[in-house]
């Protein structure tokens, strides 16, 4: 990894560890894709019945199938949105988290295009609704930004404060005149 | 130090290191998966419960052998009568005006026999609300059921369905003012009590909305109510909504739509 000392923008330069800008993207997207997957687990944890529910009015698994995973889904999103939030495994968490959010996109754009008129019970409630109370466009550019930024994070996964720091460290200084400030490598690059 | 030591230092750090970080990121690789797998047997066996007929639960009596609604005249209907299944939720006010409107003629339909009225207890507004007076109401009329006041239980949960939705039932309301209405007492109204206070038939209403959500679906494909099946074909509201209720030939009409529904 390069020191950036000549590269960064002057629009970080106020940034007191030399990373770069990315990293501090990489820290607010996962925070918000995270955020956003812990609260909608946490909202849905506590009434896994109307999850379930929730589940089936998209009528698109099989009736044994939404039970299961109707129940599941909170218990994902709280465990993808926490491993995203402390930045643990942070690509493959933000692979799993890009995967949930394209799932849900499609999900909500087939509900639309077959004219069922729901909520997404996205953050639990859920359930039918009038047809002009739909709010599909909405939800899915919600749910695109939040695609956007798993995306990102999948790209560039390196954050500051981030669990994967401590967990792929790299060995302590010796009397090597290696560059020590590799802390934050990712195993999969 | 020499050139061959620095070397062997070098190989033996980074050997050192590797090994630590293949240790962390398996440990904390193994826990999290550890947690995710146990988080969803749990949630799935936790959702799961409740859905089973368990030690103690009850089944009202009038039930349908399927377990999908309860015979509101149970052995009045004549031979080859359609079986009207109205699909209702205690907290939904349409279902209220419903029932205000043409609850009377249906109740008349089904004890003379011309149909076989099924109620079909839907509970998935509570998801909508945030509450469970869906549930409890559910609970309590089918406790009734057992008590033999079932029909009457049911209109009277209706008839005092609280002006704002999602203000819920009472408890009071369904454990001691409406049985008390209905005129369920002595030994049992005890037995209603312990029925719902045990929450007896929650089994039978869970499984009730979950088939009801099923037959929807595969029927009306949507879930709302009021939803009315004959023979299990989707019953049009236009059509039940062009009698009117003051009509003298009301209930003659309604059944015609009925019957049309049923053997369209």
């Amino acid at each position: 990894m390069p020191r950036y000392t000549d590269a960064v923008p002057a629009s970080v330069t106020a940034v007191p560890a030399r990373r770069p800008w990315q990293e501090w993207v990489t820290l607010a997207a996962r925070l918000v894709l995270g955020g956003v997957l812990l609260v909608a687990g946490l909202l849905k944890v506590t009434q896994l019945d109307a999850s379930v529910q929730s589940v089936r009015l998209y009528q698109l698994l099989p009736w044994e199938v939404t039970a299961a995973v109707g129940a599941a889904l909170p218990i994902v999103e709280i465990i993808v949105g926490l491993l995203l939030i402390t930045g643990t495994f942070t690509r493959l968490s933000a692979v799993a988290g890009s995967l949930l959010m394209l799932a849900f996109i499609i999900g909500i754009a087939s509900v639309w295009a077959r004219g069922i008129s729901i909520d997404c019970g996205c953050f639990g409630g859920g359930g039918e609704v009038e047809a002009s109370q739909t709010q599909y466009p909405a939800e899915i550019a919600r749910d695109l930004g939040l695609l956007l930024a798993g995306a990102w994070t999948v790209w560039r996964p390196r954050s500051p404060f981030a669990v994967d720091g401590w967990l792929f460290a790299a060995p302590a200084p010796s009397d090597d005149p290696v560059p020590t400030n590799e802390d934050d490598k990712e195993p999969t690059r | 130090m020499t050139q061959n030591n620095r070397e062997r230092l070098r190989q033996a750090q980074a050997a050192a290191a590797k090994q630590q970080r293949l240790t962390r990121a398996v440990g904390v690789g193994a826990a999290v998966l550890a947690v995710l797998i146990i988080g969803v047997v749990i949630a799935v066996l936790f959702q799961n419960q409740g859905k089973s007929a368990t030690a103690g639960s009850v089944t009202p009596p009038h039930a349908t052998s399927d377990g999908r609604a309860i015979e509101v005249y149970p052995g009045k209907a004549k031979a080859g009568a359609p079986v009207v299944e109205l699909f209702f939720d205690y907290q939904c006010p349409v279902c209220k005006q419903f029932e205000g409107l043409y609850g009377g003629l249906m109740n008349t339909l089904a004890s003379s026999g011309e149909i076989d009225l099924r109620y079909r207890t839907m509970t998935f507004l509570d998801q909508n609300l945030s509450n469970d007076a869906s549930v409890r109401a559910g609970i309590a009329a089918t406790c009734a059921d057992v008590a033999g006041s079932y029909g009457a239980f049911h209109n009277e949960i209706f008839a005092n369905q609280p002006a704002q939705e999602g203000a819920g039932y009472e408890d009071t309301l369904l454990r001691d003012t409406i049985p008390a209405t209905v005129g369920i007492s002595g030994d049992a109204l005890t037995s209603f009590q312990a029925c719902y206070d045990k929450q007896s038939t929650k089994a039978f209403v869970n499984t009730s909305n979950e088939l009801g959500t099923q037959d929807l679906l595969a029927i009306s494909k949507s879930v709302g109510t009021p939803t009315i099946h004959a023979n299990g074909k989707a019953v049009s509201l236009s059509d039940v909504g062009a009698v009117q209720p003051t009509d003298p030939d009301a209930a003659a009409k309604l059944l015609q739509v009925f019957q049309k529904a049923a053997g369209a």
